[in-house]
């Protein structure tokens, strides 16, 4: 606690704590930015394909496979809650709509429209429990990550089950031009979610419950609703990249998007998110998702063994926080 | 007593050597000065009740007393060995524990490792149960506690919680026991068992300082009363023979100092809110009474009265075992908060850092949060509105922010309770429900909230007002409701509501 200055403290102390945390959160999104800045650029020395623009196109086509999920499950944590069931609700999906679209022979419109009227559905389930009984959505969403994937193996005999061929589809799991589908859409949503997320009642209403649920309560916010929306929308959102995954592989997978949850925790984390709630924004997220998945891309491509990349992304995630943290600590010390 | 002879191995004390002793202490916190000059002694065996009206200095005097804070001048002197820098461990040392009101127990732990917390004993590298039980047994058998060691915490009312605490305080064989508020959440029946302990504890020679509102339990227990008011002693006396109408007076003081906003009633409008009735087992009784339109409606109590049960009620939070509440013709009671919103009914929290505000959020996002549609257009907020709403709101209620966008959680505790007063003003509440609107505020800024609530009545807002600082009802309130026990047991109108009437009625047992 620094004293030097502290004295005039009680008129000067709002200017300086006001200052200091707006820095706080551009601190982290500055900070994220040069880190993501210095590792392309030390990539690119190390390797002469990285830099190509093939490449960058690639990165965005992976970093969707992580954003079309994050932008959600942002929102989730701000609420102070958590959804781990992506990662299998996602394979889930991608069975259901081969399901739906292969063996049964479903207009692929109606087939995707209920996959995605049912990722929604399931969500809003996990959500209702959280709300009504008050289970935590750690212990629900655990419960559907360990149902989804078993269910979707238990369907397929974990065999991939193909879907009717499909132009639309393979568009989506492929290109348009030189850049991938699912990065276009990763940028549409993030717009999307970014506006919802700083612009409309219903967002500021997620950062409120996030912040204070008391207190949101007591000026008669409807906690209840918002969490129900919240894991109705990240369950949506996981059934949207099971048909992008079901366009990319052509099948429904039961084993796609293995770990998918954790990246996306990693991401949103990284991104300056609090996991206790109450504070985070989009940008962080997509520099999150884009720091992970860059040092995921290096990693493969400086060749290195596919367990020490797993060992190296591990450690970079934590030191990343942990910069964060030190920041913030920092930050409101010298705020006092 | 007879009983705990055999188990009293405390050493025996020169009953004429205090057992504590402060001298000519001063303390201030930022610009409140919260002790002056203050001079206290106490013997062993000695029962001393510390009286005083909110804000009087009797948590500071505990404070000083238990290391949590050291005098600004003058000595703290506990046994003969002066407290100096020593803090909490220190005074623990030497003797001094403190039973807060708030319980400190874990629940879900046994009540044998509750009493031994973090000092369980140990034999061969586990917990020796057997021994933990048995000394947990006689510590609860000196205060005549029939209670299985082995069963939670969370299994025993809270009255027997309570006696857990003092236990355990006691266990650790002190010189000096203070007990603050010891039975504010009690029902009457259990509060004779924490006297009939607190007569045990004084018979072994422990002196005791004891804190309460409720007078006639400190005449069953209580031999001398030390009487504070504005941070300084007013005087020492024996219990008996002092009147409880003379204990008041000495509370209150000179007639009240401050000139009252409010001189005559202000005419009054239609009832908005009609109360019939309301009771809560045990909490509260058959509470009866209209809030009308365009006046500040008083409701005085002091800790554990039923006064924050009863704001619950009206705000529809908690379904009464019976009676109603109507607004506007329409039943509040039990049908939730949403519901009494939708009538025109707003309630701020007592606490307005864990229930009140959204510390993240800026001062704008949290005046409007009781209703986004005012300042959005299809769920999409406008800024241009949002700005607009927040501004008019600072401006009117003088809240001191740097901009609207300031986090709320770095603004002073007033400023913080203006806004989350104001923000039901933007959601347009025609019934106001304050909590304890002016705790934890600086003079200046009560001084506005008081100011703020006249202008609201003017405009014709019914504002109840619930406070336990009766020297504030006379300054703002129409009319001024005493509740007690749960019951409704004064009705003062201004000019005549009068701050030792208020409270009287508030602390005398019915």
């Amino acid at each position: 606690m620094s004293t030097t200055n502290a004295e005039p403290g009680t008129a000067a102390a709002p200017t300086t704590a006001r200052r200091l945390s707006l820095t706080s959160q551009q601190l982290n999104e500055g900070g994220l930015a040069v880190a993501l800045i210095a590792l392309i650029i030390i990539l690119s020395f190390s390797s002469d394909y990285f830099a190509t623009v093939d490449n960058m196109w690639a990165i965005l086509g992976d970093a969707a496979l992580v954003g079309i999920v994050a932008w959600a499950s942002t929102l989730v944590i701000v609420a102070g809650e958590i959804d781990i069931s992506v990662g299998p609700a996602v394979a889930f999906w991608s069975v259901i709509l081969a399901e739906l679209n292969g063996k049964m022979d479903l207009p692929l419109p109606v087939a995707v429209l209920l996959t995605l009227v049912g990722g929604a559905l399931v969500g809003a389930f996990a959500g209702w429990l959280r709300a009504r009984f008050g289970v935590p959505s750690f212990i629900v969403t655990l419960g559907l990550w360990s149902a989804l994937r078993g269910l979707a193996q238990f369907l397929t005999n974990a065999l991939p089950i193909p879907v009717g061929p499909s132009p639309f589809l393979d568009r989506l799991g492929g290109k348009i031009g030189q850049v991938p589908t699912p990065a276009i859409l990763m940028i549409v949503l993030f717009v999307i979610f970014a506006f919802v997320a700083q612009r409309t009642a219903y967002g500021r209403s997620v950062y409120a419950v996030g912040g204070n649920a008391r207190a949101a309560l007591l000026t008669g916010i409807n906690v209840s609703r918002i969490r129900v929306i919240l894991f109705a929308t990240s369950g949506a959102m996981a059934a949207l990249l099971g048909v992008v995954f079901a366009g990319r592989l052509a099948s429904g997978n039961s084993g796609a998007a293995q770990g998918l949850e954790f990246s996306v925790i990693a991401a949103v984390v990284v991104g300056g998110t609090s996991l206790s709630g109450g504070r985070g924004s989009m940008l962080g997220t997509l520099l999150g998702v884009l720091f992970i998945t860059v040092i995921g891309n290096g990693l493969v491509i400086l060749g290195v063994n596919s367990y020490v990349q797993d060992v190296v992304r591990g450690g970079l995630i934590v030191g990343a926080v942990l910069i964060n943290m030190i920041l913030a600590t920092r930050g409101r010390a010298s705020s006092r | 007593m007879t009983t705990s002879t055999a188990s009293t191995p405390s050493p025996p004390r020169d009953p004429t050597t205090p057992i504590a002793v402060i001298t000519s202490a001063s303390k201030r916190y930022g610009g409140v000065q919260a002790l002056r000059d203050v001079s206290l002694s106490i013997a062993p065996g000695e029962v001393r009740a510390l009286l005083g009206k909110n804000g009087a200095g009797k948590s500071t005097v505990i404070r000083l007393l238990s290391g949590v804070e050291e005098p600004d001048s003058g000595t703290v002197v506990l046994g003969g060995t002066p407290l100096a820098r020593g803090g909490v461990k220190a005074a623990q040392q030497l003797g001094v524990r403190t039973v807060y009101q708030e319980l400190s127990l874990i629940p879900d732990m046994t009540v044998a490792e509750n009493l031994f917390m973090g000092a369980w004993p140990r034999r061969g590298g586990q917990i020796d149960r057997r021994l933990m039980t048995r000394a947990t047994s006689d510590a609860l058998a000196r205060l005549e506690l029939d209670l299985d060691p082995r069963q939670p915490v969370s299994a025993l009312s809270i009255a027997d919680q309570q006696l857990v605490e003092i236990a355990r305080a006691l266990s650790q064989e002190p010189a000096l026991l203070i007990l603050d508020e010891p039975t504010s959440s009690l029902a009457a029946a259990e509060v004779d068992r924490v006297l009939t302990a607190v007569q045990r504890i004084r018979s072994a020679g422990v002196a005791v300082i004891y804190v309460s509102h409720r007078v006639s339990e400190i005449r069953q227990v209580a031999d001398t009363a030390t009487i504070m008011r504005d941070g300084q002693v007013v005087d020492t006396l024996p219990m008996a023979g002092v009147s409880t109408t003379d204990i008041v007076s000495m509370m209150v003081g000179d007639a009240d100092l401050e000139t009252p906003l409010v001189t005559t009633a202000a005419e009054r409008g239609p009832v908005v809110m009609r109360v019939e009735g309301v009771t809560v087992a045990p909490k509260l009784a058959e509470i009866t009474f209209d809030v009308h339109a365009g006046e500040v409606l008083g409701l005085a109590g002091v800790l554990g009265s039923g006064r924050t049960e009863l704001l619950a009620v009206l705000a529809g939070l908690v379904r009464p075992d019976a009676g109603t509440v109507v607004v506007d013709g329409q039943r509040v009671d039990g049908r939730g908060l949403r519901h009494a919103m939708s009538l025109g009914v707003g309630v701020t929290p007592e606490n307005r850092k864990d229930d009140g505000i959204v510390p993240d959020l800026g001062v704008d996002e949290n005046l409007v949060l009781t209703d986004w549609k005012k300042v959005t257009h299809r769920g999409v907020i406008s800024t241009r509105r949002l700005a607009a709403a927040a501004s008019r709101a600072i401006t009117s209620m003088a809240v001191r922010t740097n901009s609207a966008h300031t986090p709320i959680g770095t603004l002073s505790g007033g400023n913080q309770q203006k806004v989350v007063i104001g923000r039901w003003l933007h959601a347009g509440s025609r019934v106001l429900l304050l909590d304890e609107p002016t705790r934890g505020v600086d003079v200046q800024a009560k001084a506005q909230i008081y100011e703020l609530l006249r202008t609201l009545a003017g405009q014709g807002v019914a504002v109840v007002f619930v406070s336990s600082e009766m020297d504030e009802l006379p300054l703002v309130c129409d009319r001024a409701l005493v509740l007690n026990g749960g019951r409704i047991r004064d009705e003062q109108v201004t000019p005549h509501i009068r701050t030792d009437q208020l409270l009287l009625a508030a602390i005398v047992e019915h």
